[in-house]
């Protein structure tokens, strides 16, 4: 409008699809209060939350997701949000219809990330998100490759989050083995009961994306954990189905790493969706869990 | 005291598919008070917390061969539940039957007790009389009449701005989502047609600017208003001209009168009390096929404002 937005923002960009992003953070979202260190750079924003020292989630937006992006910063910007705030935040800009694109800026005179709205009737919505200067430094986990490739498997994303859902039953802690010959992955839960869950690699089927295991692995991890990493999974993002890759790393680091698309919504004037950028519009989320530390179990 | 007319067609459907589901929305009961040429309907009008809801009809509008009488300038008022009310409404519109008639009547809902009042639904079909007795209070007195009645002329005074609130289903919308975010709402409305609606937390502030709407009253002109470039300037700005007036109501309160979509409105306009002493907000409905306001149906809310320290 006529807003003459100054030229001190460290970002300014405008965001078509509100709701892949909601989408996208509602994954991340395992309790409700938790705060994301939001981090800013030339090639896009990167959210983490982290449960320190047994789970970290974060969740990329390169910038060919955004209609434009503008990034000035000489230092890479950092700062602390409260995810559910965000998530709330953003949700209320997801009714707007029309062409009218998200302006996302940051930082505002108090330090705030300001999103707003302007549609064509002249009316605005905007919210001004108080940030902090983040009191940890998110870690950065790497998968070690061990000097080879690591053990990894692909799977739909759906068969995945309906096993560990159903491994709620025995709970406690769940143990993934993964084994070249036969080729399969293994859930176990062992708590008020046991639950065994395999999934056997087949060729022919459709379960398996990828499966690259050259020695047999086991590792144990906490059920809440585990969870976490499927649990909130928007229902459209699993109806996409595109798959979600897991893989081990030597001290048993598990990466669950989600692929999502963040489709622009499609305005009845556009007919077609134009393939070329749907490479752009995808969007990473990974999870890092620690495993458990070993016990006395035989 | 007497009262009996038949409820018209258009009356009933007004009644039961519009105002009743609304003012069911706000309250149990309302009061119902007939004069001799108007028939209304008030929400929680004796009270000065909660909102306030007056509906007002010309008594042509609902009633045929409407005749009342009595002792305090033929005016009559109780209260009624509206679950009754609305219940005897609808089931007299599923019978296929000549007119239905309404009439005060005292009976003896056994023998054993003292005779109540009831509001008495008749309907007359060929063959068949379908009757049903709504219990009503005791008949409001002089002075509890006479309260309604100031309280009804007190609502004639117009805040001194009004702006046309936009698309109701489209500020329900954000009402939904924003409402998560806090309890207290920011209203304000500037004499250039701006409506601000704003939640503030100590995390976050969320808000939506309606610009250019319609105004109705004293009106200023926004060119007036200087360069500001963020709708909180601008609104600030306005304030310290005194061209807009603030306040803050309770979220619930702003959500529940919203429900007022259900009487299908043709315009809503909202506005400041004088000396911010409540939210205003009134409804207009076109008399069918024209763009012309019908005068023999008013509705309007009224919020209470809360203390902004407390917000």
């Amino acid at each position: 409008m006529d807003d003459d937005a100054p030229d001190s923002f460290d970002l300014r960009c405008l965001l078509d699809n509100v709701q892949g992003m909601v989408d996208a953070l509602t994954c991340l979202r395992w309790k409700k209060q938790q705060d994301a260190i939001c981090e800013l750079s030339d090639h896009g924003l990167v959210i983490t939350v982290e449960e320190r020292g047994c789970l970290q989630a974060r969740v990329y937006f390169r910038k060919e997701l955004f209609r434009e992006y503008d990034y000035q910063a000489e230092i890479r910007p950092k700062f602390g949000v409260s995810l559910g705030l965000l998530i709330d935040s953003l949700n209320t800009f997801t009714s707007s219809t029309g062409t009218t694109a998200l302006e996302l800026c940051y930082p505002g005179p108090d330090m705030q990330m300001i999103l707003k709205l302007v549609d064509a009737n002249d009316s605005c919505i905007y919210a001004e998100i108080r940030t902090r200067i983040p009191d940890i430094i998110p870690h950065d986990y790497v998968i070690e490759d061990d000097g080879g490739i690591p053990i990894s498997f692909a799977v739909k994303s759906a068969a995945l989050k309906e096993a560990l859902d159903d491994l709620e039953w025995p709970g406690s802690s769940i143990g993934i083995t993964v084994s070249p010959v036969p080729p399969a992955v293994t859930f176990r839960g062992e708590g008020h009961g046991d639950l065994q869950i395999e999934f056997p690699y087949d060729r022919q089927r459709d379960l398996f994306i990828a499966f690259n295991c050259h020695h047999e692995i086991s590792h144990r991890y906490k059920y809440k954990f585990l969870k976490a990493t499927t649990a909130q999974i928007p229902g459209s993002i699993l109806k996409d189905n595109r798959g979600s890759k897991l893989s081990f790393g030597a001290n048993g680091l598990l990466k669950v790493q989600h692929l999502i698309s963040v489709k622009p919504t499609l305005t009845p004037h556009q007919h077609f969706y134009d393939p070329s950028q749907a490479q752009a519009r995808v969007s990473y989320i990974e999870f890092y869990v620690l495993p458990e530390a070993e016990s006395d179990d035989p | 005291m007497k009262f009996k007319a038949f409820l018209t067609d258009h009356g009933v459907a007004l009644l039961e598919r519009r105002f009743l589901p609304a003012f069911e929305k706000i309250g149990k009961t309302c009061h119902v008070y007939l004069t001799p040429v108007h028939f209304i309907l008030l929400h929680n009008v004796l009270n000065s917390d909660g909102v306030q809801a007056i509906a007002q009809f010309s008594k042509d509008v609902v009633f045929d061969d409407y005749r009342i009488s009595s002792q305090n300038q033929d005016r009559i008022a109780f209260t009624v539940d509206l679950t009754l009310l609305l219940r005897a409404l609808k089931s007299s519109v599923s019978i296929y039957g000549d007119k239905l008639q309404v009439k005060l009547v005292r009976k003896r809902p056994s023998l054993s007790e003292r005779p109540m009042p009831y509001l008495t639904f008749e309907s007359k079909g060929l063959k068949s009389a379908i009757i049903q007795d709504v219990p009503i209070s005791q008949p409001l007195n002089r002075i509890d009449v006479q309260e309604l009645q100031s309280s009804l002329d007190m609502a004639q005074e117009l805040p001194r701005t009004l702006v046309q609130v936009p698309e109701l289903q489209h500020l329900i919308g954000l009402i939904d989502r924003i409402g998560k975010l806090g309890e207290v709402l920011e209203v304000a409305v500037t004499q250039y047609g701006d409506l601000h609606l704003q939640v503030s937390q100590t995390m976050v502030s969320l808000g939506s600017e309606y610009r250019k709407l319609r105004v109705i009253g004293v009106r200023a002109d926004p060119t007036s208003m200087g360069s500001a470039s963020s709708s909180a300037s601008r609104l600030q700005q306005a304030l310290q001209k005194g061209e807009a007036s603030k306040v803050f109501v309770n979220m619930k309160h702003f959500a529940k009168s919203l429900q007022c979509h259900l009487t299908r409105p043709d315009a809503a306009f909202c506005g400041v009390g004088a000396v911010d002493s409540c939210l205003y907000m009134m409804f207009q409905y076109f008399i069918p096929g024209t763009r012309q306001t019908d005068n023999t149906i008013s509705l309007h809310y009224r919020l209470p404002v809360l203390d902004p320290g407390g917000a």
